[in-house]
């Protein structure tokens, strides 16, 4: 596992001399970037693909194969997500964060920020946004409420989780809820899955997009993980 | 005939057949036929069959034949223009063939030999073959002979063809067979034209730096290496040099030497131990090398765990050494054994091997389980949470934990700490088992007995420790304890519910269960009492009275028979013993006195008198004091 920002962060916070050089340059560059900047220069590079329902067994079973935690079922997860919404006096001026808290660990709440989607040109192997992750206790919905943000849209996501090292894949099918108190009353969008392979790394570290469409590489006749863009999709 | 020179032309008329005359008289012809029609229709007429019979001579049947084959052309008239004539044409290329393979037999002499009849007589005839028997054996032996050179060069070069295709495919498929054996185990992948593997254990979670790269070699035909009883293997894999040979860590837990002498730890390098063959099969060398990696990774986190560590009793790392002291007298060796296999042999003589074998297998455990750790992470939840986090630490920031509470959250026990403490217990538990069974061993009036509880952890076990006389283990509830073994300290629970927290010394353990022992012998009195019907007058764990024991407290009793007539008193201390007294109650003891309402009152005072229990009949304190009470509670007082 990489060493991640979270670690560093707390490393830095206790006061503690991290393990290794490479750790207290990074934890040095990391956490000053984030006074200076206000916010952490975090990215997030992401594939996205597709996948019908009936071969979701063969894929789940290629990556059992391919990923570190290969030992035992496939890990589970099922996550309720909102995405809220606050307009400015302009269209353009939407301020967007999602609000995700897991089905299985209800205590567990993350509030996410992610910035405009960089497609980029054909070297960019990946998609790039910048993107803030914020764990928060369960009144974060009341917070967001109360700061003028508006729920735009709800579903839930259910699947399995895989790591490869820093890569995080996740096979889930997404929900519509129908009663909006009601969690188990839930009706599919589609027949098919969502593929999704997501590194979360600190800025200026292209080699990731190297790495994953080398992953992505190997998923490749069953699943076609691939840039989508996400603005294209909405004019259709 | 009067005009001479008149031209006569003679042609031929041009009379084309008319086909028809049209009404105007005037006549449509047939077309001329065109110079191939011509040559069609005259081929038609040649007969070619009386030709071949005429100038062969043939027999005359099968030109009958020809004859009847003949008469059915005409009833094909769907077959093309030619066809008779190529019928015809055919027939004679056969014939000629026939004609010319007769020929060919007849001047190549190979098969047959066409020779003058003799015209002599039949005697004459015989008498020429009697003569020259000699000259066709000669003849047919020299055919023979022929024969079989030909026969023989054919079956020496159809072998010679075969085995070489057969060793030429047989190594190409060995290798690649062996090659994808080896591909089922381990990794492998081609750089250039070099096939390079990697034994190590990155793929299983190591972080350890150094590779374990091997190389595979293919082994031509002539460098294969043979082995008696076996093919010649076809593959080879040749191991880094630092990666050769055998290595084993070795844990020794020992007393702390008199003079300690930190060269043994050079001086202990096996000889002789776990050669690996140089001709073995490379699953064997690889397996042999990949422990030699994982051995090193082990060490060498243990021995920077040890420089790391701020302990009070440091830690002694001398070079393959790690010792440290896990008890005041008891140290902890762990030991890096590694042969090259290219020392010489002998020297050392036969190899002492009093290692732990528990230790070493827990360390291997407690290693492969950091790997595990390393690339196996708990699913975050949300699954777009941090990667890598514990739940707990994942709730830190939402529940607002103290910097405190997060420096208890990093904290992490070292691989050295941890196998101390599963030393410092095991030290702790064969202690134990050592004290517990001398005294059982040692004590035969009440009897010692400990049942082990056979589920137990590397640093906890439970033992039960049961005290009872023997042949009265049904009838009385017998004394028992409970003693948990931890770390460093052994904690006691006896049957009354109260706990004592022994240090890791014997001699604390051996106290304690001497103290029960004697608190046994007055809780045999009291029961024998109840079942006899006695009456309890007082009772007392820790006795303040009479002679001061050198460890622990005497505990006494004093019970009185159905009539109330005598006192028994029962001591019995750790140290110093047993002992049994009797009181009689005199009758008259004193004067009757107005105050004095009840007559029970008047039989107190009188002297307590010692009893010999040596003298009572009985195998042990229980019956003595049976048949004492049975005695007592019978007999009037004097």
């Amino acid at each position: 596992m990489a060493l991640n920002f979270m670690d560093v962060f707390y490393r830095a916070y206790l006061g503690e001399p991290p393990n290794d050089a490479l750790s207290k340059s990074m934890a040095n560059s990391v956490v000053t970037q984030a006074i200076q900047g206000g916010i952490a220069p975090y990215q997030e590079y992401l594939l996205q693909g597709s996948i019908v329902d009936t071969s979701r067994d063969v894929l789940l079973h290629r990556l059992q194969g391919l990923c570190d935690n290969a030992e035992g079922m496939p890990q589970k997860f099922q996550d309720h997500e909102m995405v809220f919404m606050m307009r400015g006096n302009t269209p353009q001026q939407i301020i967007s964060f999602r609000v995700r808290h897991s089905l299985h660990q209800r205590q567990n709440w993350v509030l996410r920020y992610t910035g405009q989607t960089e497609i980029g040109d054909k070297n960019r192997q990946t998609l790039v946004r910048t993107c803030c992750d914020v764990a928060t206790s369960d009144n974060v919905v009341q917070f967001l409420n109360e700061m003028g943000f508006r729920l735009d849209n709800e579903f839930i996501a259910k699947g399995f989780f895989f790591h490869k090292g820093r890569m995080r894949v996740t096979v889930s099918k997404i929900y519509k809820i129908l009663q909006h108190d009601n969690l188990d009353n839930l009706e599919q969008l589609t027949m098919s899955h969502l593929v999704e392979l997501s590194v979360v790394a600190p800025v200026g570290q292209e080699q990731i997009g190297e790495d994953m469409k080398a992953f992505a590489e190997q998923l490749k006749p069953l699943v076609q993980l691939d840039k989508i863009d996400h603005r294209r999709l909405q004019t259709f | 005939m009067a005009v001479a020179g008149v031209n006569v032309s003679v042609e031929a008329v041009l009379e084309n057949q008319i086909q028809e005359v049209s009404l105007d008289g005037q006549e449509i012809y047939v077309p001329p036929l065109s110079m191939s029609e011509n040559l069609t229709k005259q081929a038609h007429k040649i007969d070619f069959y009386r030709d071949e019979t005429e100038e062969k001579g043939k027999p005359a049947s099968e030109g009958e034949q020809d004859s009847g084959e003949k008469t059915l052309t005409p009833f094909q008239p769907s077959l093309w223009p030619w066809d008779s004539v190529r019928n015809k044409l055919k027939a004679a290329f056969t014939e000629v063939s026939v004609l010319l393979d007769v020929l060919n037999i007849v001047k190549e002499k190979h098969y047959m030999v066409l020779d003058q009849v003799s015209q002599g007589s039949q005697d004459s005839m015989e008498s020429r073959a009697e003569s020259r028997p000699g000259v066709h054996m000669l003849s047919k032996k020299r055919s023979l002979l022929s024969a079989a050179n030909i026969l023989m060069a054919g079956s020496e070069r159809l072998r010679r063809s075969q085995s070489q295709a057969e060793s030429t495919i047989k190594s190409q498929s060995d290798f690649h067979i062996e090659l994808l054996k080896l591909r089922q185990n381990w990794r492998l992948r081609k750089v250039g034209s070099a096939i390079l593997g990697d034994l190590s254990y990155k793929s299983a979670g190591s972080r350890f730096l150094q590779s374990g790269t091997f190389e595979v070699v293919k082994c031509s035909g002539e460098n294969s290496i043979e082995q008696e009883g076996s093919a010649p293997r076809m593959l080879e894999v040749v191991i880094p040099s630092e990666l050769e040979g055998v290595a084993y860590i070795q844990v020794e837990v020992k007393p702390v030497p008199d003079a300690m002498d930190l060269t043994s730890a050079i001086l202990k390098m096996p000889a002789g131990l776990g050669q690996v063959p140089t001709d073995a099969y490379w699953q064997q060398k690889l397996e042999v090398a990949q422990n030699v990696l994982f051995c090193k990774e082990l060490f060498a986190q243990l021995a920077r765990e040890a420089v790391h560590a701020k302990t009070s009793s440091p830690h002694l790392v001398v070079g393959n050494q790690i010792i440290t002291n896990v008890f005041p007298g008891i140290q902890l060796s762990i030991v890096l054994c590694h042969s090259t296999g290219k020392d010489k042999k002998g020297g050392s003589g036969p190899h002492k091997l009093e290692h732990n074998h528990v230790l070493e297998h827990s360390l291997h455990q407690l290693l492969r389980e950091v790997h595990y750790k390393a690339i196996n992470h708990p699913p975050p939840h949300p699954v777009i949470g941090t990667l890598g986090v514990s739940k707990r630490r994942r709730m830190a920031g939402p529940s607002g934990m103290s910097r405190s509470e997060l420096q208890q959250m990093m904290e992490s026990e070292s691989l050295l700490e941890q196998i101390i403490k599963q030393t410092r217990h095991e030290v702790l538990r064969l202690r134990t088992m050592k004290v517990l069974d001398r005294l059982s061993a040692r004590l035969s009036d009440p009897l010692v007995a400990c049942h082990w509880s056979c589920l137990n952890s590397s640093l906890q076990s439970v033992v039960k420790v049961m005290i009872s006389s023997y042949g009265y283990e049904y009838r009385m509830m017998s004394q028992s304890f409970i003693l948990m073994i931890g770390v460093g300290s052994i904690k006691a629970i006896t049957k009354e519910g109260r706990t004592f927290c022994l240090s890791f010394e014997g001699q604390d353990l051996e106290d304690l269960v001497m103290w029960q022992l004697s608190q046994h012998h007055t809780i045999v009195a009291q029961t024998l009492g109840k079942m006899m019907g006695w009456h309890l007058l007082s009772h007392s764990g820790n006795c303040g009275v009479g002679d001061m024991e050198t460890v622990g407290t005497a505990s006494s009793i004093m019970l009185a028979p159905p009539g109330h007539n005598r006192v028994l008193s029962v001591k019995s201390g750790p140290s110093r013993g047993m002992k049994v007294c009797v009181k009689s109650l005199q009758k008259e003891g004193l004067p009757s006195l107005s105050a004095v309402t009840d007559p029970k009152w008047k039989v107190v005072g009188g002297d307590f008198q010692d009893i010999d229990l040596d003298k009572i009949d009985g195998r042990n304190v229980a019956a003595k004091l049976e048949l004492l009470m049975a005695t007592l509670s019978k007999a009037e007082p004097h």
